[in-house]
């Protein structure tokens, strides 16, 4: 449903979208951002320093009711890149306000990285542009199976009682990472739909993926 | 976003919001460079100069990104714009669009959901929901609208953000020049657009009254940065609207519940007023037929006050009534040996019946402690040990009045008088006094004691009979006649009088305010207070104090009420005191006659306390017992001075 094309500095898209990466220092979220946008990874550590963004620009396909292939648009995502680190708290937080949807991120090999979640969501309500973003839950470094500490079942409990999504990604091997960031998007996407035409219901039935996705958005607010 | 953070020289100030006050105090930049902070906390928190022109690189990284943004957005309502201008028709008998006109032999028209304009099916968009089987139609203008809404991110922002809009006349040499006259532009244009959106927002919104306020006060926003504080802003000021809302609810609540026993008291207490009147009333018109009831009444006002001579006409309607009481002369002589009671003092019955009878009706309104005494009418006989004496007036008659009083205790505090009648012996008052104050351990232990006297102008006023009554012979709410002889004078016991004067009475109200953590005492009023001026009256005032005080702080003074025994205060006074402190206090209460230019005279006083006795003590352990509830009692003020050394 998406194809990726090369960043371009003009203003030929549809959409701009706004999305940001938090969670621990350490757990990946450069690391995934960068294989997401360029699909490559990096696997020296660079502490990001304050916040960082990066671009790419996506097709974004929506689904007709009768099964057919809908309208395509262009989407350009800046997608925001938080440091994890305490001193940069206060810096990082400020830039929640004007991000449409968050990826929320832990390491899968580090218990601790899963236990902040819970603090991370509570910076989220506090800082974002309501009590109630769209949030993908994302448990990285899903290839290092031997030093795992995360199990999926816990990570799928706490997802469930935020109501929101989840997904183990590998920034190493690439797999899950696009998924994540489609399915956040998505989210982002029905959430437009349902301001603009707030008199009617958008209920998207037919397509079982999609009917799983829009579950969790059904039960938040609008934005508007 | 960033480029509004820091804002070109071209653009019009605006106060920062608390994200950028938040991003300028890291980057040590702004207003924030001169925080008080510790320097140890400055060191830990700073950035380095390197972390630093990161941060900025990537923020200048962002405004480029947000400048090619802008002039995205501005050239989507540019294109709405000219879809606008172009639009032809009325939209009623017209397509809105292409103006076709509609008709039997027309084109069909269908109608817009947003703006409610009709349009042909060529200029309208069909579009499904799909939950909803119904097609629902949008006019080619409503759907670039919403398209508009979407793509500049106004669905996000809550208002069309800052755009760029393009220039007619592209000519690369010019391009910077006209980018920034460009910018200027979207300030005096954007307004009416969102505006127009919003407009039709509210039609769409029409159930949520507060999303439309938001919509609507968004869209008077111009700049981008205000749009984004606005919206935290309104998120913020409605819930602090809400919170007023709840906290003002829970006091009027409060307040309902309080007013509504003082309402239901009140109104028992006036209906329960007017009840003993109207039964006095009954009373007095199959007693006195020949007095009028507004007559009655006018002696009921006239009780309290200084009792005035009556006039003309009051002499010559007793001159008829002495004219009926000789008609039924031997009837009332009958009667009255009917009620002569036991003669304890060995007095023959002529003698007893010499002194001549006096007929009143007592009544005990327990609710309102009142004793309501009604008196009605004498026979007086002419003295017979004055026999060989030149009588006391010209014409052989009297001029009586009768004075009351409660027995232990007689005393200026407790004298009520009637208006004095001229030269008669056959006397009809008709008039109704009333003792306040009055409780249930009076009815027990108290006497009344009525005296008929002649009042003399020259000369000292001279006795000439009384009568006692228990009180505890009546029973509560319940009215008594009485038609009784009158007697000689009995000596009064001096050492009962002496123990503890009575200075009249006070009611007081009790209580404690969990709330408040306080003590609220009520001065409510006082009733036959002692006279201590030579008018016969007093300037009364009352003082509280919550003992032991060190620092004489709880003392509080009511107003001075002018000319009066019976005043009425109505205050309140507030102690802050803990509960389990309260208990170990002593409530002083002393009455005071205020005096111009001279030391104030001491009226009377009364504690409530643990060391109180009788009903102080009782009133002052339900004031413990019953925490947020006010108990009103009525006390006794006696001329000991509670405290030593208390001068005004």
């Amino acid at each position: 449903m998406f194809s990726s094309s090369s960043t371009m500095t003009d203003g030929d898209y549809d959409y701009l979208i706004k999305l940001l990466a938090l969670g621990d220092s350490g757990v990946g979220k450069t690391t995934f951002l960068y294989r997401y946008t360029d699909n490559k990874f990096n696997p020296k550590f660079i502490t990001t320093v304050g916040i960082d963004f990066r671009e790419k620009r996506v097709v974004y396909t929506t689904n007709s009711p009768n099964g057919t292939t809908g309208k395509t648009f262009k989407v350009h995502l800046q997608l925001w890149d938080t440091a994890g680190q305490e001193r940069f708290r206060s810096l990082t937080t400020a830039f929640f306000r004007d991000a449409m949807g968050f990826l929320l991120m832990f390491d899968l090999t580090s218990q601790q990285s899963f236990l902040n979640v819970r603090n991370w969501m509570s910076q989220l309500q506090a800082n974002a542009y309501c009590e109630n973003p769209d949030i993908v839950l994302v448990g990285n470094k899903a290839d290092l199976a031997d030093q795992r500490e995360v199990q999926e079942k816990q990570a799928k409990e706490l997802a469930d009682k935020y109501g929101i999504p989840y997904f183990e990604t590998s920034a190493a091997t690439g797999s899950e990472v696009d998924k994540a960031v489609v399915t956040l998007l998505d989210l982002v996407m029905k959430r437009m739909e349902q301001c603009v035409e707030k008199p009617s219901a958008d209920a998207n039935t037919s397509d079982g993926s999609s009917k799983l996705s829009a579950a969790p958005a059904q039960q938040k607010k609008c934005a508007c | 976003m960033t480029d509004t953070m820091f804002g070109s020289e071209n653009e019009q100030w605006v106060c920062p919001n608390d994200r950028q006050l938040m991003l300028r105090a890291k980057l040590h930049t702004g207003w924030s460079i001169h925080t008080f902070q510790s320097e140890r906390q400055r060191k830990a928190q700073a950035l380095e100069k390197r972390e630093l022109d990161l941060i900025m690189s990537v923020i200048h990284r962002a405004e480029q990104l947000e400048l090619i943004e802008q002039h995205r957005i501005g050239r989507l309502v540019e294109r709405l714009d000219n879809m606008r201008s172009s639009a032809m028709g009325n939209g009623l008998s017209q397509c809105l669009l292409c103006g076709e006109v509609f008709g039997l032999l027309g084109s069909s028209s269908v109608l817009c959901l947003d703006c409610c304009m009709k349009v042909c099916t060529k200029c309208g968009i069909e579009t499904t929901a799909g939950g909803q089987k119904r097609t629902q139609w949008l006019c080619k203008i409503c759907s670039e609208q919403r398209e508009v809404w979407k793509r500049s991110g106004a669905w996000f922002y809550k208002a069309l953000p800052k755009h760029i809009r393009p220039i007619k006349d592209s000519i690369l040499d010019n391009r910077k020049p006209v980018i920034e006259r460009g910018e200027q532009l979207p300030v005096a244009r954007s307004a009416p657009i969102s505006y127009t959106w919003a407009q039709s927002r509210v039609y769409l919104s029409e159930s949520d009254g507060s999303d439309a306020e938001l919509s609507e006060c968004s869209s008077d926003r111009k700049t981008f940065a205000s749009e984004t504080n606005q919206r935290r802003d309104s998120e913020s000021s409605g819930g602090q609207v809400q919170t007023p809302q709840s906290s003002f609810t829970s006091p009027t609540r409060g307040n309902v519940h309080i007013e509504s026993p003082s309402s239901l008291v009140s109104e028992q207490s006036s209906s329960s007023s007017f009840n003993p009147g109207l039964e006095d009333e009954v009373i007095d018109h199959s007693r006195t037929l020949l007095t009028p009831p507004a007559l009655s009444r006018a002696g009921s006002l006239r009780s309290s006050s200084t009792s005035q001579k009556s006039e003309g006409p009051q002499a010559d309607a007793n001159r008829d009534e002495d004219d009926l009481d000789q008609a039924f002369g031997a009837t009332a002589l009958v009667a009255s040996k009917k009620e002569e009671e036991p003669d304890v003092e060995g007095y023959d019955s002529d003698d007893s019946t010499t002194l001549g009878t006096l007929d009143f009706s007592l009544l005990y309104d327990q609710e309102n402690n009142a004793l309501h005494c009604t008196i009605n009418k004498a026979k007086l006989p002419v003295p017979r040990y004055k026999k060989g004496l030149k009588p006391m007036d010209h014409n052989g008659l009297s001029d009586p009045y009768v004075k009351l009083h409660l027995l232990p205790g007689a005393s200026k505090a407790n004298k009520l008088r009637t208006k004095t009648l001229r030269n008669t012996l056959n006397p009809v008052w008709s008039e109704t006094l009333t003792y306040y104050g009055i409780t249930d351990e009076d009815m027990v232990r108290k006497t009344l004691r009525i005296s008929v006297c002649d009042e003399d102008k020259f000369r000292h006023n001279e006795f000439i009979g009384e009568t006692r009554i228990p009180l505890k012979k009546l029973k509560p709410n319940q009215t008594k006649n009485f038609s009784n002889c009158l007697e000689k004078q009995l000596p009064i016991d001096k050492t009962d009088d002496k123990s503890l004067e009575e200075r009249g009475r006070i009611m007081i109200s009790l209580k404690y305010s969990s709330q408040k953590s306080g003590l609220v005492v009520g001065i409510i009023r006082c009733a036959h207070l002692a006279a201590m001026d030579a008018n016969g009256f007093s300037d009364p005032y009352v003082k509280t104090y919550l003992k032991p005080d060190e620092n004489k702080k709880s003392k509080h003074k009511t107003a001075v009420k002018k000319k009066t025994l019976n005043p009425e205060f109505n205050e309140e006074f507030f102690y802050e005191i803990k509960y389990a402190d309260l208990s170990k206090k002593t409530l002083e209460v002393t009455v005071w006659d205020y005096d111009i230019g001279k030391s104030n005279d001491f009226i009377g006083g009364v504690s409530l306390g643990i060391n109180a006795s009788g009903e102080r003590l009782k009133h002052w352990f339900d004031c413990l017992k019953n925490k947020d509830k006010k108990i009103e009692r009525w006390h006794t003020l006696t001329n000991e001075l509670p405290g030593s050394g208390y001068n005004d």
